[in-house]
């Protein structure tokens, strides 16, 4: 079989071309969605700060961002979608990070779960006057943002197993008895506990937080362990 | 004899029911430290709390073995309850840290007054405390310097090679290649000293009412050791060290990288040298144990009556010793620094050559010491004339030649000074100026004495003297 005569050589090489230049505009428009979505996040989030959660449209978010309102529903549907969007990134960061970090996989249990939380905290700090404000906002019924709401069940559903994942290591290590089902929920409300007492926390570089999250996981696994 | 060290080494086992009186004293405090954290003040009470019953139970059962042991058993069951007991006393310290931990290490500078097995667990405490874990650490550099240690630096190791009572020390290298230790600080130290000094102060109040411990002495020893938290201060301390040692030739202080530097994280030149127990295996010669002795003795009057500012946490970490007899000094949190007109009052005690019963002395005493009301007592002059006749006659005596010295291998020194010390707090005698500047010579003492160093003692305090 003879392959490829000068005709078809020709048809595969212009195939081959659109293909690409189809792919390569695929590519090129999925990098202009993620920079429009970036550019959405970023400016609601400079609006949460400067004006408040409450206070801000999606009107004000689109001017910020330089784009058209509509195009702000093409991404999210409402101004606590682009809430939830951000904090799925604190949360998709802060897994990534402990997974990353190639010496935590010897490390004990509260060290694991400290970087978790630390790392939350520390993407969350610079805007930590919207933080406030969202936190308010997830205690109104019906809040997507509310911690057991089913709008944020995907985000709490990857940081719920990505803790237990955490507790079945440790428990394999022999580090700690298996824990129960209800090991992630407790930790969950702990971590909103913890949000708390950060955003309430004057004291220079968060002192008293890292103090605090520092013992209560040392005296939570101690206590897991008894 | 493989039976002995293993007994000692092993955890204790306590036939009939030495341990039961122990458990006693500590089931409830266990439960209650699982509650209250140690940087509350109710969860550090808790914990000395706890120490002190179990220590007191593990005694209890001791004394009601020794009705029914042979005296080589007896011998061996004492031996292995004063290491358990060290050992008890070096972890809840450890744990607390901060002013706690302090205490530990001064007790563990009292050679020839613990008894041994206490003094072994207790100087661990000058190095191995157990410090934050790496990503703790991290995370207080990065709050206090807004970058994280690699970002700073081309190397950082994360686990310390040092643990101080406020905070733990790290190997880096800087960018530039040049080797650095990084002095961290333990989060919300401040607040623990704190409540350790509330707690302090409410369950010494019997002693304050009598007497035996001023208020102005606890000011001064919270004030001094909650400056201790202030790294930019101990920063100027080492440069003021560094700036003021060139005369003695002898002593390296590290040098401050500040750029690296904050209120939290200190970042200085590694100092060369070994600590004591590493230096003294290396069983150096009389001779240098000599030079050291006599170089540590200076050390310590030249900053006290030259400087009048004194490098006063005198734990055995904090000092470094080379084979050719220089001396490395580190840690500069706790200086004191003298207030106007001390110093030249002390200046006539020191190698006072008079009747130490002549009104000329019980001026001397009115003037540096206080006592319960304002006054010292009788008692008071009689605790520091007997003191002064039995303790600085000996080592400090005035009308020697120059080529006299003091053997501090002799441990009765360390026992007179203990019984003058102990004759003072009875009769009520304050000096707040100079808690410190006592507790540095004691260590000072200690150290000479383990080093079994023979110095010219009052050679160099008159030369000392005659120069300033």
């Amino acid at each position: 079989m003879r392959f490829g005569t000068g005709q078809s050589e020709r048809n595969m090489s212009i195939l081959i071309t659109n293909m690409s230049a189809l792919t390569s505009r695929a590519g090129r428009r999925e990098t202009n969605k993620t920079a429009t979505r970036g550019r959405i996040v970023a400016a609601a989030l400079a609006l949460f700060r400067d004006k408040g959660f409450d206070a801000t449209t999606t009107k004000a978010i689109a001017r910020k961002a330089k784009i058209a309102e509509g195009t702000v529903f093409n991404y999210f549907r409402t101004k606590e979608d682009i809430a939830l969007h951000f904090f799925e990134q604190e949360v998709d960061h802060a897994i990534a990070a402990v997974q990353r970090n190639t010496r935590l996989r010897k490390a004990p249990l509260e060290e694991k779960l400290f970087v978790l939380v630390q790392t939350q905290l520390e993407f969350l700090a610079p805007h930590e006057r919207f933080i406030g404000s969202a936190l308010l906002h997830a205690l109104k019924p019906g809040s997507k943002l509310g911690p057991f709401s089913p709008g944020s069940h995907a985000l709490q559903a990857r940081y719920l197993t990505f803790v237990q994942e955490l507790f079945d290591d440790a428990a394999r290590r022999g580090e700690v008895p298996r824990a129960g089902w209800w090991t992630p929920q407790v930790f969950w409300i702990y971590y909103f506990g913890v949000l708390l007492y950060w955003l309430h926390d004057t004291s220079p570089g968060k002192q008293q937080t890292l103090a605090f999250l520092d013992r209560s996981l040392k005296i939570g696994v101690t206590l897991l362990r008894q | 004899m493989a039976k002995t060290s293993k007994a000692s080494s092993a955890p204790l086992a306590h036939p009939l029911s030495g341990a039961a009186a122990r458990t006693a004293g500590t089931t409830i405090g266990t439960i209650l430290q699982k509650i209250y954290p140690t940087t509350t003040a109710k969860g550090r009470m808790i914990r000395l709390g706890a120490l002190t019953a179990g220590i007191t139970g593990s005694y209890v059962g001791y004394m009601l073995q020794r009705l029914f042991l042979g005296e080589a058993q007896r011998e061996q069951r004492r031996k292995t309850l004063l290491t358990h007991t060290g050992r008890r006393i070096r972890d809840e310290l450890m744990t607390l840290r901060g002013p706690a931990m302090k205490f530990g290490q001064a007790l563990s500078l009292q050679t020839d007054i613990l008894p041994e097995e206490i003094l072994t667990e207790l100087s661990k405490l000058q190095m191995e405390a157990p410090g934050m874990h790496p990503s703790l650490a991290e995370a207080q550099f990065k709050a206090s310097l807004g970058r994280a240690p690699l970002d700073v630096f081309k190397m950082f190791e994360p686990e310390p090679f040092a643990a101080a009572s406020l905070g733990q020390v790290h190997r880096a290298v800087l960018r530039d290649g040049t080797p650095v230790a990084v002095k961290i600080q333990y989060p919300e130290i401040r607040a623990a000293i704190e409540n350790d000094f509330r707690w302090i102060r409410n369950t010494s109040l019997p002693i304050q009412l009598s007497g035996h411990l001023t208020k102005t002495t606890l000011d001064e020893m919270e004030s001094q050791i909650l400056a201790e938290t202030d790294y930019v201060r101990e920063a100027d301390n080492l440069t003021f060290f560094k700036n003021h040692f060139g005369p003695l030739g002898f002593v390296a202080v590290p040098d401050v990288y500040r750029a690296y530097s904050s209120d939290r994280v200190l970042t200085m030149s590694v100092a060369r040298g070994q600590h004591l127990d590493a230096f003294l295996a290396t069983r150096p010669s009389q001779k240098l144990r000599d030079a050291i002795g006599s170089r540590l003795f200076e050390l310590f009057w030249f900053q006290v009556l030259v400087l009048e500012r004194l490098h006063a946490d005198p734990h055995w970490g904090n000092y470094l010793f080379n084979a050719d007899g220089s001396i490395g000094l580190i840690d500069f949190g706790c200086v004191k620094a003298f207030g106007a007109g001390v110093i030249r009052r002390m200046r006539k005690g020191i190698l006072f050559s008079g009747d130490f019963d002549s009104p000329e002395f019980h001026r001397v005493i009115e003037e540096q010491f206080t006592g319960p009301r304002g006054k010292v007592s009788s008692a008071g002059h009689r605790a520091i004339v007997s003191g002064a006749a039995r303790f600085y006659r000996r080592v400090y005596p005035p009308d020697r030649p120059a080529d006299w010295t003091f053997d501090f291998a002799d441990a009765a020194f360390l026992r007179e000074l203990a019984r003058f010390a102990a004759n003072g707090v009875r009769a009520r005698i304050a000096a707040p100026e100079y808690v410190f500047l006592m507790r540095a010579e004691v260590g000072l003492y200690s150290t000479l004495h383990r080093l079994r160093a023979r110095v010219p003692t009052s050679a160099i305090t008159r030369r000392l003297l005659a120069n300033t």
